[in-house]
């Protein structure tokens, strides 16, 4: 099916370069959020066209079945989860989930996970040789018992998965760090200086909600990620914190945690996201991309300002 | 490159129509959604936000379209925040609705005899299917509640086997499209049998003779004992039977993998997503239900 262009020849250029990528807008769709990439195209309306990169659900070297259910719950301004990876496999997703994937209409990054650091390396190394043109390193998911959130808590061990996986693949690695990190900073710079070519700030937040009839958690793992509004000023904070480190080493953010209105998408841009991440946002509303794509192009009209990467960072001193 | 199941879906906003309480907490809402009013099957269910303040959608079964005037019929009981918020919504008022969603029902054999079980707000797909398969093949409601059924009422006129003729009542819009039903409720409802609805279809499905018995399939929504009663009689009679599950969901729409059910297939088990490769699964891939 044919496209119609997005937008006229002169109005805002919202291109914007990550990681050593082009991407076609700043909208990233998250990981987790829209399965094996090609979900969404269900939804009359939806268009990769609209967006700059769809990353994959979370992969480890072997299947996971994941957590029993529930796995999901909403909470005020958002909600819990705790799918635990659920993921045929690298090899699988290799074999027959990339070649049905449009490649040309937008790219597809993969949601690298591990229990160890040699699996980390080894999921990295089968991405390596594929249509994927980068890896999102998540050392963050709190939803598995183990690797996970605990190597992104310890800043060594992080930086420790992202050589691991350096040494393993040419592609540009994204590491996805936690919002539980005491010191995010000092975490980003780590992973930086071991070969991280982007950050994703934030990851979900850890929270649990409780079923007062049953006396039971809701969720199924007990404890769940929570993500959608509610993160969002903890969101722009982190950003704000690695913000520095990652100018120094020209390192991109893919701000994220919370975005679910094109005022939000303006705000992660001047915190200094070089692309905005949507996640919990597609739950309430499928179609978003295509508004809050508009909303940053009048904005940017309204400030005459003529490239996203123009925007992006623009934030001023109280 | 396209998919089959692209653009399946449809994002509408919905217009209220109608918003007619029942007791029981229950609602029956009628929406203008044309374009889903067009494309929806039985078995299929779509997922609304119910307010700008609880903006994950709450999904809810299909209960009756009318393609022509663009309305979709909706039974609804207030069970919690969302849920209540919905009901406090007044016509004229607008509601982001997409759908239809699932993996619908399968009809497709017309020498089947079709028996439906339902039990509350797992009443609405079977008066779907009812509809449905109208004058396609031969089609038995049986539904249960504890709380006032949210239908007009009256006694059919239709004998069914195994059935004592004190349990007459039936569901009005049903009996005049010359469609079977009969109504159980353990709440000492006159006319109703008093008992599970699972139990009220087991007399009708023994009192038929073996040869008719073996053109039967089942199908059935509802909460999740009905479902094990319904799949134990499945399971009894040698009856295949399809079950329309539920679980708390987020996208409904393949994507997140939060609303899965353990399916057992060719040995190996999965975790398979109810709002995609469901709400209706074969009862023989379902472990929780096995005999
Ligand atoms: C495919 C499908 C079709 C459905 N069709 C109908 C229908 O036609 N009519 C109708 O009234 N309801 C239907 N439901 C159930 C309805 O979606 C839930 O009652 C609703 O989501 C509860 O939201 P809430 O905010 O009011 O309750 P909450 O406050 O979220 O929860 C209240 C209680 O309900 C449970 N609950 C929450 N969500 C669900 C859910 N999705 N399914 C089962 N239990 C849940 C919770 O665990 C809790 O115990 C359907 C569910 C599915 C999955
Ligand atoms: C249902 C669900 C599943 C998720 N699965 C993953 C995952 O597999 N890997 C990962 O790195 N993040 C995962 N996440 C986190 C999201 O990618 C995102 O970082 C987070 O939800 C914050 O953004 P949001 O508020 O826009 O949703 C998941 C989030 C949700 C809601
Ligand atoms: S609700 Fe997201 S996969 Fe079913």
């Amino acid at each position: 099916m044919m496209t119609a262009p997005l937008f006229e020849p002169t109005s805002p250029d919202l291109s914007t370069t990550f990681a050593g990528l082009t991407l076609q807008t700043p909208l990233v769709l998250l990981s987790g959020c829209v399965g094996f990439g090609d979900e969404y195209t269900r939804i009359e309306g939806y268009s990769h066209a609209h967006v700059g990169a769809v990353i994959l659900k979370g992969t480890t070297l072997e299947p996971r079945m994941g957590n029993k259910p529930h796995r999901v719950y909403e909470t005020p301004s958002g909600m819990l989860n705790a799918i635990g990876l659920q993921n045929p496999g690298a090899r699988y997703v290799i074999d027959e989930i990339l070649p049905k994937l449009p490649h040309d209409q937008t790219q597809f990054w993969a949601n690298a996970n591990g229990s160890s650091l040699d699996e980390y390396a080894e999921v990295a190394r089968i991405f390596d040789d594929s249509p994927v043109t980068a890896i999102e390193i998540n050392i963050s998911c709190p939803n598995v018992k183990e690797g996970g959130v605990h190597f992104g808590n310890d800043p060594c061990m992080a930086a420790k998965v992202v050589a691991a996986m350096r040494a393993a693949t040419s592609k540009p690695l994204i590491t996805k760090l936690s919002p539980n990190n005491a010191d995010i900073a000092e975490t980003a710079r780590l992973c930086i200086e071991a070969g991280s070519d982007g950050l994703s700030v934030i990851n979900t937040l850890v929270g649990m909600a409780i079923d007062i009839e049953q006396r039971t958690p809701v969720i199924g793992n007990i404890s769940g990620g929570l993500s959608g509004p509610a993160v969002k000023p903890v969101a722009l904070w982190k950003i704000h914190q690695t913000r520095a480190i990652a100018q120094k080493h020209n390192i991109p953010i893919l701000g994220q945690g919370g975005l679910t209105t094109p005022k939000d998408a303006i705000e992660f841009a001047l915190v200094g996201s070089q692309a905005l991440g949507l996640g919990t946002g597609l739950f309430y509303d499928p179609l978003l991309c295509g508004k809050v794509l508009k909303g940053l192009r009048d904005y940017m009209v309204r400030h005459d300002i003529a490239r996203y990467e123009d925007l992006v960072g623009m934030l001023q001193q109280p | 490159m396209t998919n089959a199941h692209h653009a399946t879906i449809v994002e509408e906003i919905a217009t209220i129509l109608a918003n007619v309480q029942h007791p029981g907490d229950q609602f029956v809402m009628r929406v203008h959604a044309p374009k889903i009013a067009q494309k929806a099957l039985p078995g299929q269910f779509v997922h609304i936000q119910v307010s700008p303040e609880r903006p994950m959608r709450r999904p809810i079964s299909i209960m009756l379209t009318n393609p022509e005037q663009g309305t979709v019929d909706l039974l609804i009981k207030a069970i919690g925040e969302g849920t209540e918020r919905l009901r406090q919504r007044k016509v004229d008022e607008q509601l982001p609705m997409m759908g239809p969603i699932g993996h619908p029902f399968d009809l497709a054999d017309p020498s089947k005899r079709y028996i439906l079980i339902g039990g509350g707000v797992g009443i609405p797909p079977m008066i779907f299917v009812a509809d449905h398969l109208q004058g396609q093949a031969e089609t038995i409601l049986f539904a249960g509640s504890e709380v006032p059924f949210p239908f007009a009422l009256k006694p059919s006129t239709f004998l069914l086997p195994g059935i004592d003729s004190s349990v007459k009542m039936t569901i009005a819009s049903l009996e005049s499209r010359d469609i079977p039903c009969r109504l159980a409720s353990k709440a000492n409802m006159h006319g109703c049998f008093d008992g599970y609805v699972a139990d009220l279809a087991r007399s009708y499905l023994q009192a038929l003779p073996q040869e008719e018995r073996q053109r039967c399939v089942l199908l059935s929504c509802g909460p999740h004992p009905m479902l094990q009663s319904v799949a134990k009689l499945a399971h009894d009679l040698n009856i295949p039977a399809q079950l329309s599950l539920e679980e708390h969901m987020a996208c409904a729409i393949g994507g997140c993998a939060g609303c899965v059910v353990e399916t057992l297939e060719q040995g190996k088990r999965y975790y398979r997503r109810i709002c995609v490769d469901g709400p209706v699964f074969d009862l023989n891939i379902l472990p929780e239900f096995a005999a």
